[in-house]
């Protein structure tokens, strides 16, 4: 039972980085961003890649060296964040809202059915494996996925001071001011692509980081394990949470994680069907998203602005009362900026 | 030179059913000002209504492709009725995520319904017909003629109707057309059914042309319908058109000289392309900007 928890807990703790680095880019500059999985699944199969050594026939891959793994982690997302920067370069450049979203689809797919077909690069449909025990400490199966498990929840602790920290400084209120206003914030002399396409270079980092600790959990990686649709998942998390709240966030993450997890445990998956435990739960995520975005859009926690926290300690109490309003939008001005009267084309 | 003539003939099958569901996906974008991602999921719905009609009921191909239009028919004003009213009057993303949650449920609720495992019609095929450089077969040819049929059922409906008219009205300024006496709720719900048919009938198409139905192929469709429509002209039918003829052709082609495993990484690359070169759309004249929904 012990080992079930440390499973569920350690996968939850690295989603929770996940979902942070989503929230970014779509609670903080209001990008909704559906290719940020593939980001994730880079950051895995480069932390593999990186560490196992050269390939053997059949199995074919890239790179196949033999680092450190730390190394290969920030290697990993250097990757990843390299990548972004093209499709966000293309995505934010001169497309918002919907737009933005429709081009990230196309690209989640794109490459999703690139790395699927073309085995050179990640081995293709059957796809890369084999790393176990990273740091090489020869410790035993359960004594490493202890150790394991800590190390996700002190690392989760350092992501989450680091993001909440970049949230309330000044540059995290400049995003949401561009995310609430793009006229008024470039009037004042903000550079709306820079804002936006610096946090999704950000967010896409940690999104390629919290892959490469699913690579240490995981050790192998194939294509079925990162159907571009798994990040619904992420998204009722952070509409559950609270979105554009680092705390809401990691709160609604593990709520969806362990409870969904558990939940679906219990649903009867017989033999003959087995897909109808994990389309129950697909089912459950559509519905969470949708209930979600019409009745409490601002989620458990909802977002903290004005980062003296006096707005985070009256938060908590929203629990209990009626949202503020119906809008998704967390209808709030950051840095008080006019907003009437202002059109930029 | 006759591989890419029969590869041409292909993709003006494919086109002629892109065309017929992203026009529907237009038509709702027009209305509604929404992206409606649970669109792909209405083509799966007729199509595996043509395939219970044809599979329990034994019915022939003409009542299955009216019994797919029926549901699509249903399933749009269902989407409409259930979830997009629900959602009018917040920003565009929020209900293009809702309806991302309805893509989910209805294709779990298929997947549960039929399993994961494909199936597919037993219509006869038909001969093999060489019809100028095309190779067809007459089952290819009735999908395009029917295609067309349709194009020019929803031009007329559009043109000379006068809930077409209507239609019109509302997809310019729905307050406007509301103040001027025309009761928009109704117009709307209307293009909901008009699109939901029209895409449960290109569901059926799609699953007769390509073979195998599962309940993810509406879902890959999707994704063509958007590039057909944005590369043409969201909220507009008839660039919508033309984006789903040259997206046919463009993928039938790069099918033929390279891998159709890839099929969508070369739709995408027309999208990007389209988007940088003119995000208003291909035929929609205009000077690219900002482009926010």
């Amino acid at each position: 039972m012990l080992q079930y928890w440390t499973a569920i807990l350690s996968e939850a703790a690295i989603f929770a980085i996940l979902a942070m680095g989503i929230d970014m880019i779509w609670g903080w500059a209001g990008d909704f961003d559906l290719s940020a999985y593939a980001y994730f699944a880079l950051g895995v199969y480069m932390t593999i890649v990186l560490t196992i050594g050269k390939a053997h026939s059949p199995v074919t891959y890239v790179f196949g060296w033999h680092l450190y793994y730390p190394l290969a982690v920030a290697l990993s997302v250097v990757v990843v964040v390299a990548f972004a920067a093209v499709i966000g370069a293309i995505a934010l450049r001169s497309l918002r809202e919907v737009y933005f979203s429709i081009t990230t689809l196309g690209a989640v797919w794109a490459i999703y059915y690139w790395v699927e077909n073309f085995t050179p690069l990640f081995n293709g449909y059957n796809g890369v494996y084999g790393l176990f025990d990273p740091l090489g400490s020869g410790l035993s199966y359960n004594t490493y996925h202890y150790l394991f498990f800590a190390a996700c929840l002190i690392i989760l602790l350092g992501v989450y001071l680091l993001v909440s920290r970049i949230s309330t400084s000044p540059f995290g209120r400049m995003v949401r001011a561009v995310r609430d206003d793009e006229s008024a914030a470039s009037v004042y002399g903000r550079n709306v692509f820079w804002a936006k396409y610096r946090t999704y270079l950000f967010g896409a980092g940690l999104a390629g980081f919290s892959g490469s600790l699913f690579a240490a959990y995981i050790g192998a990686f194939n294509p079925l394990d990162w159907k571009p649709t798994e990040i619904f998942v992420l998204y009722a998390a952070i509409l559950v949470g609270g979105r554009g709240n680092p705390k809401g966030v990691i709160l609604g993450s593990f709520i969806v994680y362990v409870g969904f997890v558990e939940l679906t445990r219990y649903i009867p998956s017989p033999a003959s069907r087995p897909e109808l435990g994990p389309a129950l739960r697909q089912i459950l995520i559509g519905l969470l998203i949708i209930l979600m975005l019409k009745f409490r859009p601002t989620g458990l926690i909802p977002e903290r602005l004005g980062g003296d926290g006096t707005e985070g300690r009256r938060s908590w109490r929203t629990l209990f009362t009626k949202s503020p309003q119906r809008d998704a939008e967390p209808d709030v001005v950051i840095g008080a900026l006019p907003a009437s009267g202002v059109e930029a084309s | 030179m006759s591989i890419f003539w029969i590869s041409i003939g292909m993709g003006i099958a494919v086109a002629a059913i892109l065309a017929l569901s992203s026009v529907a996906f237009t038509l709702e974008y027009a209305v509604s000002r929404v992206v409606n991602l649970a669109h792909g999921e209405v083509l799966t719905i007729g199509a595996y209504a043509a395939y219970v009609g044809e599979m329990t009921f034994h019915l022939n191909l003409y009542v299955c492709a009216l019994v797919a239009t029926i549901f699509g028919a249903v399933t749009g004003m269902a989407l409409n009725f259930f979830l997009i009213e629900r959602f009018r009057g917040q920003k565009a993303l929020s209900t293009l995520i809702a309806t991302l949650g309805a893509s989910l449920i209805l294709q779990n609720i298929l997947l549960i319904a039929f399993g994961g495992a494909s199936v597919s019609y037993s219509f006869n095929q038909g001969n093999l017909l060489h019809v100028g450089p095309f190779l067809w077969t007459t089952l290819t040819i009735r999908v395009i003629i029917s295609a067309v049929v349709v194009a020019v059922l929803i031009y007329v409906f559009l043109q000379r109707t006068k809930i077409g008219k209507a239609l019109r009205a509302v997809a310019q300024n729905r307050e406007l057309a509301q103040v001027s006496g025309i009761p928009a709720r109704s117009v709307v719900m209307r293009t909901w059914a008009t699109a939901g048919a029209v895409s449960g009938f290109a569901g059926f198409l799609y699953g007769e042309t390509i073979g195998t139905i599962t309940p993810s192929i509406g879902n890959g469709f999707l994704l063509l319908s958007i590039t057909a429509a944005v590369g043409g002209g969201l909220g507009r039918p008839y660039p919508t058109l033309g984006g789903a003829l040259l997206l046919g052709l463009v993928m039938s082609i790069a099918g033929t000289y390279w891998s159709s495993s890839y099929q969508l990484v070369v739709a995408f690359g027309f999208l990007v392309l389209m988007l940088l070169i003119k995000p208003n759309g291909l035929f929609v004249r205009g000077k690219a900007q900002t482009v926010r929904a």
